[in-house]
């Protein structure tokens, strides 16, 4: 049984059809990629995870267990971190605050006894700021801890938004684009640290991702989807060369693709109606 | 890379400016003679005056419980003067029905005690139910339900003559030792403090955050793991246990509270004291908030303009505060949009701990070009330099 499941899921906008019949399996410690052109549905999947929309249809599952009525922030609790296309992180807070706000659900005191200045806040606030320089250092940017946000390339953003998504504790991590806005050595040194991440942490991983390179060189297995529906699925390999996703991606004919396909652009602001941290 | 240098850019801010022991007592010496000086001046004011401060104490609460709204939340309550006056009179009634306080006999602080807290649970319940209103319902819409929310409280509730005996107000003595309004002011100061406390912890502990990355993005908030509908309905309800303390203290402040006292013009006048302050400042929203409450105060101190407002244009002072309000609320968005707070950022800025500067990291001043005869004189001084 993989940890993570997603059955027969379909949700519809209006007359838009933006998921239909879509199974996905994450089994535990493995990176699966979910690529496909823009307004595929990937994001939309996303937020069917993990419940910012209702899906009309399907379930999700987490260690077998049914999460489908859950609210967001219960499944968080359990276990599942996402980052967001266009960047989660609460602007106008420096990097060490917004860690601050990642580990919300592993805090120790009630809300009420930290506004009423309960000794234990103190000491956990502490600790919380001791366990945030922590993973800034184990990402690498713990000498952004006291920057704002504003002002900080779009790359970095996303290094300091998978810290704090780590701060939250995930067993599955849910990537949206996370090489998006990073030069191919950027990308390069991405790959080489989710790779880390999983051995150190040992995470689970289900990544949207365009970077060809990336998807190859780190993840396990590959769903491809088009149009809300599943075209395929297989080795990063396999998946690469087969001629219906390089049909989806260039809509044309399955000649001289490789090469095209390693070197098509990222697009990065697709699904914009989809995806709206605003 | 771009990312590179924009990290060596940064480095600086890694090592964290620290005060030396010496720069630590000079900063606590500042404040000390500022709040020392205050409460000394407040003292030794007489009588009349100290009425009017124990006012802008309950002001400055009342700034910091919209405060919690405008600031923290993002939303624009404009029915704060129902949560206030709800409290206020259910705390009058309670001293004077509920624990037989008489202005003749006095008032136990028991029950003074009692009937705050009966206040500031009113206050807390009512907004709580605002709070889940404001889960559906944003912006401009939630606006006019609270403004609505405000019409009715004024027309039914304050209008009940059990509650309010209908014109005549209900009597709210104030507790023993409390009498004189010096001791009373004096009391309203140290709620005031036991609220800014309770906001800096808010601020510094999760439920803070959590309200302020719920302003910024709900799905983000969410997938930090955060409660966003408790949140949302917990911060609406601090604000109204705010304003209920306000509400309660300022029954027993007047003595006697009418229906009068609690009208949508201060509603109004509350939500831009707040703007003119700053919005989620909690120094700069306590200065505008008893800027504006003794503003009146300063009206009478000017015997011409007093003259000129009660003869000429034959309106109460408070009149004059609403349209000094609206233009300082439009100054303030205009020209500006950080009201008092940022104009006395430096001074707070040094006070907790870091270097003195004028303005903040990265802010950006806008090169003033000098133009016209100036421009003029300009380059005839620079002549030689280039």
């Amino acid at each position: 049984m993989a940890l993570l499941e997603v059955r027969n899921l379909g949700i519809r906008f209006g007359g838009l059809v933006a998921l239909d019949d879509v199974s996905i399996d994450v089994p535990e410690w493995e990176i699966v990629g979910l690529i496909g052109p823009n307004g595929a549905g990937k994001t939309t999947l996303f937020n069917c995870v993990m419940g910012l929309y209702t899906p009309n249809s399907g379930t999700v599952t987490f260690r077998g267990k049914d999460i489908g009525l859950l609210p967001t922030h219960r499944r968080v609790a359990l276990g599942l971190g996402r980052t967001f296309q266009n960047i989660g992180l609460v602007k106008g807070l420096t990097v060490l605050e917004n860690m601050l706000v990642a580990q919300h659900p592993r805090i120790g005191y009630s809300a009420l006894s930290g506004m009423l200045g309960g000794l234990r806040s103190f000491s956990e606030e502490r600790r919380l700021r001791v366990n945030a320089l922590e993973v800034l250092d184990f990402m690498g940017i713990a000498h952004l801890a006291d920057a704002r946000l504003e002002g900080l390339p779009y790359g970095t953003l996303k290094l300091v938004e998978i810290a704090t998504v780590l701060a939250t504790d995930p067993q599955v991590l849910l990537l949206d684009e996370p090489s998006s806005g990073m030069g191919p050595e950027e990308a390069h040194a991405l790959g080489e640290r989710l790779l880390e991440l999983r051995k150190e942490l040992s995470l689970t991983m289900l990544m949207i991702e365009h970077h060809v390179p990336l998807v190859v060189g780190v993840c396990d297995y590959v769903y491809v989807l088009n149009f809300g529906q599943i075209l395929t699925q297989g080795k990063p390999r396999a998946v690469q060369q087969h001629p219906e996703v390089i049909r989806a991606y260039l809509g044309g004919e399955a000649e001289v693709v490789e090469d095209k396909l390693a070197h098509e652009p990222t697009p990065e602001q697709e699904e914009s109606a989809a995806d709206a941290p605003a | 890379m771009a990312t590179a240098a924009a990290t060596q850019a940064l480095e600086p801010s890694a090592v964290r400016f620290r005060p030396s022991a010496r720069g630590w007592a000079l900063r606590l010496a500042v404040l000390v003679a500022i709040f020392g000086g205050l409460l000394l001046r407040i003292a030794t004011l007489p009588g009349f005056w100290n009425f009017r401060i124990a006012l802008a104490a309950i002001y400055a609460i009342i700034g910091l419980s919209l405060n919690v709204v405008l600031g923290y939340v993002g939303q624009v309550s404009l029915g704060h003067h129902g949560f206030v006056g709800i409290s206020a009179f259910i705390a009058a009634a309670y001293a004077t029905n509920g624990a037989n306080c008489t202005i003749e006999g006095g008032c136990s602080l028991g029950a003074f005690a009692a009937a705050l807290v009966i206040a500031i649970a009113a206050g807390a319940l009512s907004a709580g139910v605002l709070g889940l209103v404001a889960l559906r319902i944003k912006g401009l819409y939630l606006a006019l339900i609270t403004l609505s929310f405000g019409f009715m409280a004024e027309r039914t509730i304050f209008e009940i003559p059990s509650l309010t005996r209908g014109g005549a107000g209900m009597p709210a003595p104030r507790p023993d030792g409390f009498v004189s309004d010096t001791a009373y002011a004096f009391l309203c100061i140290a709620f005031l403090a036991l609220v800014l406390f309770v906001d800096w912890r808010l601020l510094k502990t999760k439920a803070g955050r959590a309200v302020l990355s719920i302003k910024h993005s709900e799905p983000v908030a969410a997938s930090y793991g955060i409660n966003v509908t408790a949140y949302k309905v917990l911060a609406f309800a601090l604000s109204g246990a705010f304003a209920g303390l306000a509400g309660g203290l300022f029954a027993f402040h007047a003595q006697n509270v009418v229906s009068n006292n609690f009208q949508f013009q201060v509603a109004l006048l509350w939500v831009l004291m707040v703007l003119i302050g700053g919005l989620g400042n909690r120094t700069g929203v306590v200065i505008g908030s008893v800027f504006i409450a003794l503003f009146p105060s300063l009206v009478e101190l000017i015997n011409p303009l007093e003259h000129f407002v009660a003869t000429t244009l034959e309106r109460p002072i408070d009149y004059v505060t609403l349209v000094l309000g609206a233009l300082l609320a439009l100054v303030t968005l205009i020209r500006f949009p950080g009201g008092i707070a940022e104009q006395i950022w430096p001074l707070t800025n040094w006070l907790r701990g870091n270097r003195f500067a004028l303005h903040p990291e990265g802010h950006q001043r806008k090169a003033k070009s000098p133009h016209g005869i100036k421009a003029l004189l300009h380059r005839l001084k620079h002549r030689g330099a280039s």
